[in-house]
């Protein structure tokens, strides 16, 4: 009898596992749908992150400082201290602020009710239209959302450097988080204190020492971006359920042993199992990470290299899971049992402080790392060889054990 | 049509469905979902600034800071942590208060603040933070502000996302025992063969159709009004709540009822779930996002029985207020039942 080659024995087992696969209407239906849904939901996210606050004032800087300078020059204080005042209004001007000036208090209040509606033109006005009138809509103009505003009294600055303790009241959305209305108040304070000659009581070292890491204002991470590896991440992790529940069917139906009556060895079925389950995974991974525009010039080979040892970790959970042979419920049960756990890193990376320090003990976590930094950051491989050397001890030694377990399976049926 | 015979069944159904895993799952899931969504998680949806401290002295502000409302706070032991934690944008800022700090305050000596923010904080935060470290040096300081700020609110507050999260939590403890535990038992039992072992006794289809449909409205029943507990969320009106749950799980378990006849396998019901679950998911993203046009969320079914758990066990409005939505429901209920008595011969397939 011809013996058969041992490349020509895996070919025509995993031959007879992608038709399978393919005649699973479940998993491929699954299959386009995560593909679909995933791909729709990463552009319909947004790419832009609110950093900025918008807040109102009344009345305007100008009638603001002009109106206190010339209380100051009637009371006699020499012009060029008068004229130090402007130096205050750079607190108006501080990056992530959006100042909006509105002459009356009472249009303040309309505005914070959301009786009228504030639109900033091209060219930088700010314009108040009533949302219930016929007026329309300023060419160009966009809609600035205001739940915050500051009524200064028009002499607050020459009051508070003459110590007459001036009133100030701050109208603000019952929705305004608390955070943010005492941030109100302690900026209002705070100028008083430095109009009234109170001088800060620290020292601030330098910007450049307070900033830790990368200062990414004006130019944060946005939710699109953070979904990039997460995306990845989800589809790797789907393919568990397909290969569980193809191994697991294979246990329970005993095929495994029809095969192994044929000149296939327990290290065809095994390595077949690992070959399809991976490839499965992997292209799924590619394909999504190529229709989210993850790919560049410079860190596509090591992406591939990332994706190729995640599907390698799903493929060893899988077999793991597989290896029970249970009927279809309760193998998708006892997959979840294995998958939520290695789904908490992606919500740690995706948003930081989130979960405690142990996630990073899990062996999916320096999956998502590595996609996370390199999809983000774009780091390259030599940034990345610990977690690389991480993640490839958690592969060896989850595929060591599923393979003992699967073929301690497949040997005893 | 038996009752004793529906009630046995359903004896049998309830005996023997803790140990099934679709119930197990069922029962977990909600329990899950809320510990998920409340305790772990809770924060993802509206995050705060994220202030770490490391007190090498006995500060004061470190007490101050506890108090916060509106910031989450973390104490550390050392400062390696906190820079470390702050790069990582774990916090979005670290203060660190040397020993002796109070003392140099009070004495007017201008010590250097500590306060290191991370590169990928919000500029919105950063001002928070620095602001709010100001005010809190300025009170041990003990010096009086210069100026009176009052505030004044309009509107009413807003409703924390873990509120807004509750039909979410709710459709799924509905789902999971109206839909999912009906329609599993249904296909299991037609796997396994035990339906039809049972229909050679003097067990009537629809009996029992009428006890699979009992298991799933009385599981669904104490699983949203669980659910409803474990958030807080009963309202004022827990009888108002109790007859909406009532009419809700009505509802679901009418649909679980069709999935499971129509379902030949395991297979296929976990296919009908999966994509008829999206469809039944839709109205729950109208009430995470209150800004899309509203009337869209009407024209998925599930609209007419999370409108009237959210108006009443949420809002606390009474039943008056959702008696449209309610008699809806039930039509959509009653307009089940020939459906079911058409597809019913599929029990045998």
């Amino acid at each position: 009898m011809k013996k058969v080659s041992n490349f020509r024995l895996l070919m025509s087992v995993l031959k007879k596992d992608v038709q399978i696969y393919s005649r699973n209407m479940l998993y491929l239906f699954l299959t386009v749908l995560s593909l679909v849904v995933f791909v729709a939901v990463f552009w319909l996210v947004p790419d832009t992150v609110e950093e900025e606050f918008s807040f109102a004032i009344s009345p305007s800087l100008n009638t603001l400082f002009s109106e206190s300078k010339e209380v100051l020059i009637e009371k006699g204080f020499p012009e060029e201290v008068v004229g130090q005042l402007d130096e205050f209004e750079a607190a108006f001007e501080e990056e992530g602020l959006v100042l909006v000036e509105i002459e009356s208090e009472e249009q303040l209040k309309q505005v914070i009710k959301g009786e009228l509606d504030v639109y900033k033109t091209e060219e930088g006005r700010f314009i108040l239209i009533d949302p219930d009138s016929d007026d329309e809509r300023p060419e160009g103009a966009s809609k600035i959302n205001l739940d915050t505003g500051i009524a200064f009294p028009a002499t607050f600055l020459s009051d508070a450097v003459l110590g007459e303790k001036p009133k100030v009241i701050v109208y603000a959305d019952a929705r305004v988080p608390e955070e943010i209305r005492g941030a109100m108040q302690g900026f209002i304070r705070e100028m008083a204190y430095q109009l009234a000659g109170y001088e800060l009581p620290v020292e601030f070292p330098d910007e450049e020492l307070v900033i830790l890491g990368e200062d990414r204002l004006g130019d944060q991470v946005s939710m699109r971006a953070r979904m990039r590896p997460m995306i990845a991440f989800f589809i790797m992790m789907m393919e568990t359920f397909a290969l569980a529940s193809l191994v697991s069917n294979e246990v329970l139906q005993r095929t495994v042993t029809a095969l192994l009556v044929t000149p296939l060895k327990v290290w065809h079925f095994l390595l077949a199992k690992t070959i399809f389950g991976t490839a499965l995974a992997m292209i799924q991974a590619v394909i999504i990470l190529a229709f989210v525009g993850a790919f560049s010039a410079t860190n596509w080979p090591l992406l591939l290299v990332i994706v190729l040892l995640g599907s390698f970790l799903f493929t060893a959970v899988a077999m793991l899971v597989g290896a029970a042979g249970r009927d279809f419920i309760g193998q998708l049960m006892f997959s979840m049992l294995f998958i939520i756990p290695l789904m908490i890193p992606s919500f740690a990376v995706l948003f930081p402080g989130s979960v405690a320090a142990w996630v990073s003990m899990l062996p999916s976590y320096p999956i998502v790392r590595m996609l996370y930094d390199v999809t983000i950051y774009g780091t390259l491989w030599e940034d990345n060889v610990f977690y690389m050397l991480y993640a490839l001890s958690w592969v060896v030694l989850l595929y060591g054990f599923s393979l003992i377990v699967l073929k301690r399976k497949v040997t005893r049926l | 049509m038996s009752l004793k015979r529906i009630f046995k069944i359903l004896t049998k159904d309830f005996s023997v469905g803790p140990r099934k895993p679709f119930f197990i799952w069922a029962l977990v899931m909600p329990f899950a979902l809320t510990f998920l969504f409340q305790v772990a998680f809770g924060s993802l949806f509206e995050p705060k600034p994220r202030l770490a401290v490391v007190d090498l002295g006995r500060s004061e502000i470190t007490a101050a800071v506890q108090e916060l409302e509106g910031f989450e706070v973390s104490l550390l032991e050392n400062r390696e942590e906190l820079l470390e934690g702050v790069e990582r944008h774990d916090y979005d800022a670290g203060m660190i208060l040397a020993e002796g700090f109070d003392d140099k305050v009070k004495a007017g000596e201008k010590p250097v603040l500590e306060l290191y923010m991370s590169g990928e904080s919000l500029a919105s935060n950063r001002i928070i933070i620095a602001v709010m470290a100001i005010e809190m040096i300025r009170e041990l300081e003990g010096s009086e502000a210069p100026v009176e700020v009052e505030t004044v609110y309009y509107g009413e507050p807003g409703l924390p996302v873990s509120i807004r999260l509750v039909p979410f939590l709710v459709f799924y403890a509905l789902v999971m025992a109206g839909i999912w535990v009906p329609s599993s038992s249904i296909v299991e039992e037609k796997e396994k063969g035990t339906l039809t072992a049972m229909l050679v006794t003097s067990a009537r289809v629809n009996e029992i159709l009428a006890a699979k449909w009992l298991m799933g409205f009385l599981f669904a029943i104490f699983l949203a009004t669980t659910t409803l507990l474990l958030n807080q969320a009963l309202g004022p009106r827990p009888l108002d709540v109790a007859v909406v749950i009532i009419v809700a799980a009505a509802l679901t378990t009418m649909i679980g009822l069709i999935i499971g006849i129509y379902s030949k396998t395991a297979t296929m019901l976990f296919t009908l779930i999966k994509s008829l679950g999206m469809f039944l998911f839709i109205p729950i993203l109208f009430y995470l996002f209150p800004d899309w046009p509203q009337w869209i969320a009407k024209l998925f079914p599930l609209y007419w029985i999370i409108e009237p758990i959210w108006a009443v066990s949420v809002m606390g409005e009474p039943l008056s207020e959702v008696w449209f939505e309610l008699l809806v429901a039930g039509a959509i209920t009653l307009a089940m039942i020939p459906l079911i008595l058409l597809l019913k011969k599929r029990v045998f397939t």
